[in-house]
């Protein structure tokens, strides 16, 4: 591609030959306002707010559609260009029902941004405002309110360039135009929720997220989903130590700007049925308890089994450095025995060949670079196993036929296992750990800390110094 | 009941699309074709258009609502429309528009108990000359008064 010079508000700078004006203005740091355009969507140019003024041209043109040339001269700031955004707003907000207060979109909405920045006029319009439908379900679990549209059609382009399945489409025309799905028929790409994202005013809320928390109360922590072995780049917007929605986050390489529907929501196990405090098996059933009565019991158990007949079952749900240390734990105190590993592993997986992988684990790449063996090739020296996170209902089913004992079962959440574990002591999830997933191409991505660890989990590492301590006593014993 | 072309309209169908450089491009005369075919464009004609021309029904909606000559329901045997526009409404027709509905129930949108009439508002006729002025159907009724139409009115209604 030809570099080309252009000036932009008196700033010079080279740029490709095309690039248009708002990713130019970008290089320089400046924000040339819009609504339409988004810069993984094709530019339609609908909205006008990007108009800016190019020397020798003879109307102003908008910024998103604008190619750079050579020698352009740009401005962005001049007095005209401020009174056509003005214009424009005021345009936009005509039959706006102006109703902020109720709105989900509040704090993060670019009509209220952009009034703010280049309105600030109180409205002239006395008529009446076309009234529509402020609650229509559009399906996967996306909400329509129409009179907050202003048919910007990036949810129309999300739908097409992205989920590759037109499902939405402007209907109707003038100010009764609005987005909406073929009569009868509902969204069901597993992309929808990007349109939610990618929507600039509150128009399309998220069924899921919608009047549970104001935005501003919201932080951002920059993580990596775990929802399968993609391993796309999120944001975990959370409050009150709870996480409250995930957002994708930019990563040309990995998942550009979007995300699937079913990670959108695997954030839920942060929150509710989580193992919080440490449990053991007793005669009554599974008992919640302190860590000494919790390690007692796991000591009366270990004391049954010499150290050549336990080892371990790393889970491909966990990060790289808790795997890792989850193996040189098994190795360095047992040892004798080959670890073992299991996945996360559903019947009949979705996959596509847009983000969403078939397998279901964020890191089975780093298993595998460990060199353990799948649960189903377990050999009969094996008498009990430590197990990291969770384990398939096919391998839980291995160890319960060759009557293999779960002595320790390191857990986010209460599962499957919980009747089946001597003693389970509680771990963070992703959202409350920095860590790293390597993902199904071999990239190493690394995730924040968004949440103190929740209850009284702790991560592997202190585990395994406890469960060391109480190896070392049953030892002197003996 | 499913929608699908006569053999007849198929055949001109076929020859359209030689018209256009993409399918999507023939979309407005194919929806022409199929509505003077059913009548109006139905949610399974669209559907079946969409089909046609591999394009979204949920586009092909899109088009259909945008233009106000594509009709999604059906109109009366007799289609009246009565313009609306600066000249037909100084010569006096929003009198006749009135008439209609006191007299025969009939107005925007409505389509008659029997399905004989259904009336419409439309912008210019470009009848200017003759206004003020409706079509019946395809055919321009000219000058008229509200004798003139009770005078159709009661020729329509036998015929």
């Amino acid at each position: 591609m030809t570099k080309v010079k252009i000036t932009i508000d008196g700033h010079d700078l080279e740029v490709e030959q095309g690039t248009n004006l708002i990713e130019a203005a970008r290089q320089l740091g400046k924000t040339i306002p819009h609504y339409c355009y988004h810069p993984g969507l094709p530019p339609d140019g609908n909205c006008r707010m990007c108009l800016v003024q190019v020397e020798k041209m003879p109307k102003p043109v908008i910024g998103c559609r604008t190619g750079a040339t050579e020698g352009m001269v740009v401005h962005t700031q001049s007095d005209e260009v401020k009174k056509m955004r003005q214009s424009i707003m005021e345009f936009l907000l005509i039959n706006h029902p102006l109703d902020c207060p109720t709105c989900d979109q509040a704090g993060e909405c670019r009509l209220q941004d952009y009034y703010m920045d280049y309105d600030r006029i109180p409205s002239r319009y006395q008529e009446q405002k076309v009234h529509k439908d402020k609650m229509v379900d559009l399906g996967a679990g996306v909400m329509l309110d129409e009179e907050r549209c202003i048919v910007c059609t990036r949810c129309v382009r999300v739908c097409q360039e992205v989920a590759k399945s037109e499902e939405l489409f402007v209907q109707e025309r003038g100010n009764h135009s609005m987005v909406a799905t073929f009569p009868g028929k509902k969204m069901t790409n597993p992309y929808a929720g990007n349109t939610v994202d990618v929507c600039p005013v509150g128009a399309l809320t998220s069924k899921d997220f919608r009047y549970k928390k104001r935005v501003w109360f919201l932080s951002a922590a920059d993580s990596v989903c775990q929802g399968c072995s993609r391993g796309c780049n999120i944001s975990v917007h959370h409050a009150d130590n709870r996480v409250y929605r995930l957002k994708p986050r930019h990563n040309p390489e990995v998942n550009d700007y979007w995300m699937c529907d079913y990670g959108r929501i695997d954030y839920k196990f942060v929150n509710d049925g989580r193992r919080l405090k440490p449990h053991f098996k007793t005669d009554a059933g599974l008992q919640e308890d302190s860590y000494q009565n919790a390690f007692a019991h796991l000591q009366s158990v270990l004391q049954n089994y010499s150290a050549d007949q336990i080892t371990g079952i790393a889970s491909a749900q966990e990060s790289n450095e808790e795997i890792n240390a989850f193996v040189d734990f098994i190795k360095s105190n047992f040892g004798s025995l080959p670890i073992y590993f299991s996945k996360n592993n559903p019947e009949n997986p979705y996959e596509d060949d847009i983000l969403i992988k078939a397998d279901k684990n964020p890191n089975s790449a780093h298993i595998a670079s460990k060199n353990l063996k799948p649960v189903s090739e377990i050999s009969g020296g094996v008498k009990a196993v430590f197990v990291q996170r969770n384990l398939s209902a096919q391998d839980a089913q291995v160890l319960k036929d060759k009557g293999i004992q779960i002595v320790a079962l390191f857990a986010t959440n209460e599962t499957n296992l919980d009747n089946l574990a001597e003693v389970i002591l509680p771990i963070p999830t992703f959202a409350e750990q920095n860590g790293h997933f390597t993902n199904f191409e071999g990239k190493v991505q690394g995730f924040t800390k968004a949440l103190k660890p929740r209850g009284e989990s702790r991560l592997f590492a202190e585990h395994a110094e406890d469960i060391k301590a109480l190896l070392s006593s049953i030892k002197k014993a003996s | 009941m499913s929608f699908a072309f006569t053999p007849e309209n198929q055949k001109k169908f076929e020859a359209l699309l030689t018209k256009y450089p993409t399918k999507m491009a023939a979309l407005l005369p194919t929806l022409w074709l199929a509505q003077n075919q059913n009548g109006h464009l139905s949610l399974e004609v669209q559907e079946h258009v969409a089909s046609l021309l591999d394009l979204s029904p949920v586009h092909v909606h899109g088009v259909v609502t945008f233009y106000t000559m594509y009709k999604q329901k059906p109109s009366g045997k007799f289609h009246l429309q009565f313009c609306k526009t600066l000249s037909c409404g100084l010569c006096g027709s929003e009198d006749l528009i009135r008439h209609m509905k006191e007299k025969y129930k009939l107005e925007h949108g409505k389509v008659s108990e029997d399905g004989k009439f259904s009336m419409e508002l439309v912008e210019c006729l470009a009848s200017c000359g003759t206004a003020p002025a409706m079509a019946v159907n395809e055919k321009y009724v000219e000058q008229l008064t509200v004798e003139k139409i009770d005078e159709l009115m009661k020729k329509l209604s036998v015929a």
